[in-house]
């Protein structure tokens, strides 16, 4: 949920239990001053009657407000108040009335007296006071409530933009990161902190590319040296095991240049070196490396099946996808056995390479990671490569083992 | 044949120039860009060995005094491996070919050929070794005057061989010059079923085996 949608929700439910607490309290406030007003009035009218009967020996009877007659019991009752129900003629309806009667003792004699108070006053009253106060709260809430999801969006709108700003940034592409300034000092801190943070990633990521370059660099040209220099030694008459020491030499020096490539591109798909620039059909690059690559099926006599189901689409650098095809294709060949199989299944969503290969699975925490090998002659960073390029390109990558090894390549979030 | 090879490694810049000394190329060398660039508008050259990481600038800015003065030359550049942009930019500025390091000097070897042929230095699109003829330009390959029927691969194989008679020549360096920047599994033993295949076409319309293989480990090409 946004946080300003839940800032609103939140608001907005404190506004409706606020509005109903207010109007339950008005009403009773209300009522129990009504009230005490009402008998106020009913105990004023009865001295007034006493006084009445006392000085002029009068009964006043107004229906159906008064009645007052005189009883022949002589006991004083206890004063009685109830509601009751009284026709009225004018408005031709029941109404509803407080009644309070009592027995009162003037001059020896005893007397019942009833006043009647219509509560139909009471309930008007209470509406006239309250619908417009409830008006008036109603659209006071409103208004603030409006007003404070305005201020709000307008307020937001300045952060939004710059977490987009944020989410667009690349160190690869080079662009300086500039927030919008909000005005507000806990956002605009907010702002210089992440800015902060950026430049000194920045500057490391960069220290880091260089040392990359660098050391490809600076390894590669001794490493040249060597082999030219093994080479011309190569040329000369040798005996034997001289020949051969050297030659093994060249070989192991292959191995450390390859090994050093191979290291360096971890390292460069790590830091996101590579951009993802291009669309890439991997049927395509599929059909390209399997060409390239057919003197090596050749070799073990390998029958590459090649189905394609659908086309696999992405964005990635065109050398890296050659790359990622590449190493999946040269796993299948050298794991393979004598007169296998490698079968290649290329859906719209998922990619399935498959090939025979040593009877037992492979384990599943280490087939990844680098140096893992099978044979010393590999040097056990192909999968851990393909393994980055599906982690940078939100890929899932899995092994399986059936009959045959299976790999299955799918989009991380798409994925059964 | 006149070559300038512009490298700022002393060793590697001696390995490169003894080498293609003993090949019969006349050669020159610079280990600077500011003495590269003196040499460049001094003298005519009909190749140049460039390598693009220089102490005082980058050799791709040397490109354009080359095509000032020396128009028909050749140039191959060289650099450290994964520069694809070095890569792109030298080609772009009109270089012939592009060598990654580290490379063999029989690769070197090949691909300055290459380049000579394709610029025409020669005059003749033939190379000839005994009763091997092989025409670059058609890509054909006659044994005593009969036409092979090559693969690719083999006559890529052939035409390294010829172009380095007399060398000794690793699996590893056949494998980079044939199949160059595909990862081969570090297993070479392919080359093996090429090579038999090519033997066996040559030696079926009579031609010698000139492709010996030294121990069980490297292969040269010779009388």
């Amino acid at each position: 949920m946004k946080f300003l949608k839940r800032i609103n929700r939140q608001y907005f439910w404190a506004l409706v239990i606020l509005l109903g607490l207010i109007s339950a309290l008005g009403y009773f406030v209300l009522s129990f001053i009504l009230d005490r007003k009402m008998s106020e009035d009913i105990r004023e009218k009865e001295y007034a009657i006493i006084k009445e009967i006392k000085l002029r020996n009068n009964l006043p009877n107004i229906y159906p407000n008064v009645e007052t007659i005189q009883i022949s019991e002589n006991k004083l009752k206890p004063k009685v108040y109830k509601e009751v129900k009284l026709y009225d003629e004018v408005d031709n309806e029941t109404e509803d009335y407080l009644e309070y009667a009592s027995t009162v003792e003037v001059n020896g004699k005893y007397y019942l007296i009833k006043i009647r108070h219509s509560l139909v006053e009471k309930e008007e009253l209470i509406a006239a006071i309250s619908i417009p106060l409830s008006i008036l709260l109603l659209m006071l809430f409103t208004i603030s409530f409006v007003m404070t999801k305005k201020l709000n969006m307008t307020l937001w709108k300045d952060v939004e933009n710059n977490l987009k700003a944020i989410e667009a940034y690349s160190f690869a592409v080079n662009d300086e990161l500039s927030l919008k300034a909000t005005g507000i000092d806990e956002f605009d801190k907010l702002n210089k902190t992440i800015e902060d943070l950026t430049d000194k990633l920045k500057k490391d990521y960069h220290i880091l590319k260089q040392f990359t370059e660098n050391a490809s660099h600076e390894i590669q040209t001794p490493v040249t040296i060597s082999l030219m220099n093994l080479e011309v030694a190569l040329q000369q008459e040798l005996p034997e095991n001289a020949f051969k020491q050297i030659v093994k030499a060249i070989g192991a020096i292959n191995r450390l240049s390859a090994l050093n490539d191979s290291l360096i591109l971890l390292t460069k798909i790590e830091n996101n070196q590579f951009l993802s620039d291009t669309v890439v059909l991997l049927n395509k690059v599929f059909e390209e490396r399997i060409e390239i690559l057919s003197t090596l099926f050749d070799e073990k006599n390998l029958t590459v099946k090649f189905e394609q189901k659908g086309n696999f689409v992405f964005k990635i650098n065109r050398d890296l996808a050659d790359v990622f095809v590449n190493n999946l294709l040269s796993n299948a060949v050298k794991h393979n056995v004598q007169d296998g199989v490698v079968d290649i299944e290329i859906r719209k969503d998922r990619l399935r390479i498959c090939n025979t290969g040593t009877p037992n699975k492979l384990n599943n925490d280490t087939i990844f990671s680098r140096f893992t090998k099978e044979n010393s002659k590999s040097y056990g960073l192909g999968l851990a490569i393909v393994k980055q390029i599906c982690d940078k390109h939100g890929l899932e990558i899995r092994y399986t083992k059936t009959e045959i090894h299976c790999f299955d390549i799918y989009w991380r979030n798409k994925s059964q | 044949m006149k070559l300038l090879i512009i490298e700022d490694e002393v060793e590697l810049l001696a390995a490169i120039s003894s080498y293609l000394s003993d090949l019969g190329y006349s050669c020159e060398t610079a280990k600077t860009f500011k003495e590269a660039e003196d040499k460049i508008s001094l003298y005519g050259y009909d190749l140049f060995i460039l390598d693009i990481m220089l102490p005082d600038g980058s050799g791709l800015d040397l490109m354009s005094s080359i095509k000032q003065f020396n128009q028909q030359a050749g140039i191959i550049i060289v650099s450290a491996k994964n520069s694809l942009d070095d890569k792109i930019d030298g080609l772009d500025l009109g270089a012939d070919d592009y060598i990654t390091k580290p490379f063999q000097l029989s690769e070197l070897n090949s691909r300055i050929k290459a380049v000579l042929r394709r610029r025409n230095f020669n005059g003749n699109d033939e190379i000839t070794f005994n009763e091997i003829k092989i025409d670059t330009n058609s890509y054909e390959v006659f044994v005593n005057g009969t036409a092979l029927n090559l693969t690719k691969k083999e006559y890529d194989l052939l035409l390294f061989f010829v172009i380095n008679k007399n060398r000794v020549l690793t699996k590893e360096a056949i494998a980079e010059h044939l199949w160059s920047n595909v990862n081969l599994c570090e297993n070479f033993d392919f080359i093996y079923t090429h090579l038999n295949n090519l033997r066996k076409k040559i030696r079926k319309v009579g031609g010698e085996n000139y492709i010996k293989t030294l121990y069980g480990m490297g292969y040269k090409f010779s009388e």
